[in-house]
């Protein structure tokens, strides 16, 4: 049995008077894919900035990588988020100014040195070895996707984080996505978390977790139904 | 990496670089104009306030001078460590003399000077001394004398002798007698109206004083006197004197002066000194809160243009803390912005600057500037206070945002 990647006790997150996340307990093994389901506002996001260190949480305790993130000063967060942590957006979010190639080598400059061949390579695997002098503007959202994945996981992250990363897409380029992550995680091991609220898109995982308002209602493994 | 943001950035969002680059630019040009035609200000500020009349004055010693100055070591007042700051000299040798003219007499003082007297010192420039130089407010009616026997006349000694231009005046002093061709009436507001002015050696003869002065006016450039040049040499440390010596003070040129004037003994003219220092002094405060007032004017018009900036690029920052920017590295991105652009700036705004200087000095001294050398530095170092002064406020906000609030799907 492969140790857990993610352990949380009690994780909970309130945003004054409301409970985004109700004390929650999970384990994640490592290279596991996880995915986390329900409806807006359920706190499945709430729960993905958290094991990212871009949120902290209200009380209880949440370990990541054997890190405890509620111990880290904010530059100790940020060092952990480039060491440890690949994330994926919906809304994509790249540097307008910067080319596909420069966007991944940027996550590089921020990890340690910037390495444009590496890059280069990275851009290639999720094919896009014919774009990497476009901007943003010149991309279409697939292709912006995807020039995400290669800035995700250009540093050999544990941790891949998607929040809705194909909720922007249709269903040719969310297939393309999916496929293109299952292939970079068989090649690099990496454990994921995909929040979504796609079933299909969900059902990529080995195990799909289900949030309602704050709470952990459900769980489902590939397969399996609890 | 940082140069390629740093060049992306900059060219694809010029006119944002372009508006904190005039703020910087406009800062530190005003700031250049300022600083450059405060010195110069002064210099020739310092030159029209010599026209308030001679700084320093120069008397026989009590302990040693016997009552007169020699009239042969005048010249070595233009070989002094301070002669070019000394603008002019008049040497007088004053004595009572009876007048008479049309059958009035009158008691009064009769005064040797030098009018315009061409002065050459071996290895020195040839200059013109005299009362005409370093007294400009006198008001003489007719003609300053030129030849051995011609005077002028303080209007107040003319009007009681009823003499005027072109007038005869018949001068005794102890059974001498000389007389005087007046060529001109002088009008001061003063105490020389009261006197016959004639050529310094006509009068030596006329007083049996030959080669000897009562008093030379000396008119100097000088700065301004601060707690410093107040202090009493004689109690001044080694390193202290040599700093009093070589800052032209009205007291340091002063004793300069007497140094080489045998017997004699330099006072400054306080009343004159210190109303040219306190005006200066003004000036240069004037001058100092404009350029002061210039650089926050501007580096808050670069804050504004920042703080403009950093909002539109809240996304961008958000998604480099996402990716694992620290502080440290999200401060070296834009404070290296700013920087490349304030050098800029600098640089333009010395440029502008320098030129401003130049129009201001023709248009109100009818004369060019030469920029101190000193600057160009000053102007990058003001471009860069302006620059790290606006950007203060605009970074710590950049460094507050959070990821999670403006990445939000």
């Amino acid at each position: 049995m492969s140790e857990n990647i993610i352990e949380t006790s009690g994780l909970t997150r309130n945003y004054g008077d409301i409970c985004a996340l109700k004390p929650l307990e999970l384990k994640v093994p490592e290279g596991e894919w996880l995915s986390v389901m329900g409806h807006s506002g359920s706190g499945k996001s709430t729960f993905m900035n958290l094991v990212g260190g871009l949120d902290r949480p209200s009380a209880g305790s949440l370990k990541v990588g054997g890190e405890d993130l509620l111990a880290l000063t904010e530059d100790g967060l940020a060092r952990f988020r480039r060491k440890f942590v690949g994330i994926i957006f919906q809304q994509h979010h790249m540097v307008p100014y910067l080319t596909a190639v420069e966007n991944v080598m940027l996550a590089q400059y921020f990890h340690s040195v910037p390495d444009e061949a590496e890059a280069r390579s990275a851009l290639e695997r999720v094919g896009l070895g014919h774009r990497l002098k476009n901007r943003p503007g010149e991309l279409s959202g697939g292709e912006q996707q995807r020039v995400c994945i290669a800035r995700a996981i250009i540093n050999s992250p544990k941790l891949l984080l998607g929040d809705e990363p194909t909720g922007n897409l249709d269903h040719k380029s969310t297939v393309m996505i999916m496929e293109l992550l299952k292939e970079l995680r068989a090649e690099e091991r990496f454990t994921v978390i995909m929040v979504t609220h796609n079933q299909e898109v969900a059902a990529w995982g080995d195990r799909t977790i289900y949030l309602d308002d704050g709470v952990l209602v459900r769980e489902e493994r590939m397969g399996e139904k609890q | 990496m940082l140069l390629r943001i740093l060049k992306n950035s900059f060219l694809k969002r010029p006119k944002s670089v372009f508006l904190v680059f005039l703020s910087i630019a406009m800062g530190a040009s005003v700031a250049t104009a300022f600083l450059g035609i405060a010195g110069e200000i002064s210099h020739k500020m310092a030159l029209e306030l010599r026209s308030y009349g001679a700084n320093i004055l120069l008397e026989p010693s009590a302990v040693e001078g016997g009552g007169f100055l020699r009239e042969e070591d005048l010249p070595k007042i233009k070989t002094v460590f301070w002669k070019y700051n000394i603008t002019g000299f008049a040497p007088y040798l004053y004595g009572v003399a009876d007048f008479a003219a049309g059958g009035r007499k009158e008691r009064g003082v009769v005064s040797g000077t030098w009018f315009t007297k061409q002065l050459e010192v071996p290895g020195e420039d040839i200059s013109i001394q005299g009362i005409k130089g370093i007294a400009p407010w006198w008001d003489v009616s007719g003609n300053w004398p030129d030849g051995p026997d011609e005077a002028i006349i303080g209007a107040a000694l003319a009007k009681r002798l009823g003499v005027n231009t072109g007038s005869d005046v018949e001068t005794s002093v102890r059974g001498r007698n000389q007389r005087f061709r007046v060529v001109g009436v002088v009008t001061t507001g003063g105490f020389e109206e009261e006197q016959l002015f004639a050529p310094l050696v006509t009068v030596q003869t006329l007083l049996l004083k030959p080669g000897k002065v009562s008093r030379v006016q000396v008119s100097a450039l000088t700065v301004p006197m601060d707690d410093f040049g107040k202090k009493d040499p004689a109690k001044m440390t080694k390193d202290e004197y040599e700093k009093w010596y070589c800052t032209a003070y009205v007291t340091s040129v002063a004793k300069n002066v007497e140094e080489v004037m045998a017997g004699s003994r330099a006072k400054p003219i306080w009343q004159i000194a210190s109303a040219e220092g306190s005006l200066l002094k003004k000036l240069n405060s004037v001058m100092l809160l404009l350029t002061v007032l210039a650089l926050v004017a501007s580096a808050t018009a670069v804050s504004t243009s920042l703080m403009a900036s950093m909002a539109e690029r809240s996304p961008e920052i958000a998604l480099m803390k996402a990716i694992g920017a620290d502080r440290f590295q999200i401060s070296a991105i834009f404070v290296g912005e700013t920087l490349i652009i304030s050098v800029a700036g600098g640089i333009i705004g010395y440029l502008l600057g320098d030129q401003l200087a130049q129009i201001i000095s023709r248009t109100v001294f009818n004369s060019a500037i030469v920029s101190p050398l000193w600057l160009f530095p000053t102007a990058i170092i003001s471009a860069l206070v302006v620059a790290i002064a606006g950007s203060v406020t605009p970074l710590r906000r950049a460094l507050l945002i959070e990821p999670v609030t403006v990445l939000k799907g």
